[in-house]
């Protein structure tokens, strides 16, 4: 009887020791995928989290100019913080009526671009012109803001408006012929990343 | 109690004007929203939802929508 009782007191021991082993083994690996995750949580944080919409604003459609500030003064209201990219054919948009300096070739792009918003054409039924002003009329119609009114709204809402330089060399624009517009910016392409990057939303137009 | 009508004005307006009028109003108060813009129940709560604002009511009256925002 003595003996039955031993075998199993030294069974349980055993038994005892195997779980006491295994305990120590799980503790092991739990703080080992803790540290884990801390590291990388580290590095995670701040990739492409940011609040943040930022718009490569290309064409000089005046549709995707149209939805270009619906994009950036709804996103404004939302509370995000926007940013938003002129660069080619869409630096025209933001040209003002303004006598400039310009060599012979400048003065040439000059007029064959558009003088800032209101000369934008459409990118489809342009109609020579006559597209453009059906949909102004009934932009006005139905209460929707027009262009200029959504600048207006980006500045209130700081909006932050960049202008790549490298395109207004191209298409010979001087800053003095550009919208007054509260803290515009001239950059390039390194500062389109730097600003785009951590954010949650970047589109181009 | 501040009043936004934004009846006659199509997106992004009305939550344009909305965002301004909270903007200047003071912790838990309560602003009204109108707007008959179709999309305006769906961008109000949207709006609401991403800024962390209680949207208190939303109904629809004789033509348009009312909104009662609460500022938080």
């Amino acid at each position: 009887m003595n003996e039955r009782l031993e075998l199993d007191d030294l069974r349980h021991h055993e038994q005892f020791i195997a779980l006491e082993s295994e305990v120590k083994e799980l503790t092991r690996r739990s703080l080992e995928q803790a540290a884990l995750l801390e590291a990388l949580s580290g590095k995670v944080s701040g990739a492409g989290q940011e609040d943040k919409l930022s718009l490569i604003v290309f064409s000089g459609s005046l549709d995707r100019l149209i939805a270009a500030f619906v994009l950036a003064t709804g996103a404004a209201a939302m509370g995000m913080q926007v940013s938003m990219f002129f660069t080619f054919w869409a630096t025209a948009a933001l040209r003002k009526d303004a006598k400039v300096k310009k060599t012979l070739l400048e003065r040439m792009f000059g007029w064959m671009l558009p003088k800032g918003v209101k000369e934008l054409p459409l990118s489809q039924m342009n109609m020579a012109g006559g597209g453009p002003l059906m949909i102004r009329h009934i932009m006005k119609k139905k209460g929707v803001s027009s262009v200029e009114e959504m600048i207006d709204l980006c500045a209130e809402f700081s909006v932050e408006l960049n202008v790549c330089t490298m395109s207004m060399d191209l298409l010979g624009m001087k800053p003095e012929e550009l919208i007054d517009y509260p803290n515009l910016s001239f950059c390039g392409v390194a500062k389109f990343l730097e600003t785009a990057a951590p954010g949650k939303l970047t589109l181009f137009l | 109690m501040t009043e936004v009508d934004a009846r006659g004005k199509s997106c992004p307006l009305p939550i344009v004007l909305t965002a301004k009028a909270l903007r200047s109003a003071s912790a838990g108060e309560l602003v009204t929203v109108r707007a008959d813009d179709r999309a305006f129940p769906e961008d109000i709560q949207a709006w609401c939802r991403k800024t962390s604002h209680e949207l208190v009511s939303l109904e629809s009256k004789a033509g348009f929508f009312e909104a009662l925002v609460k500022k938080p």
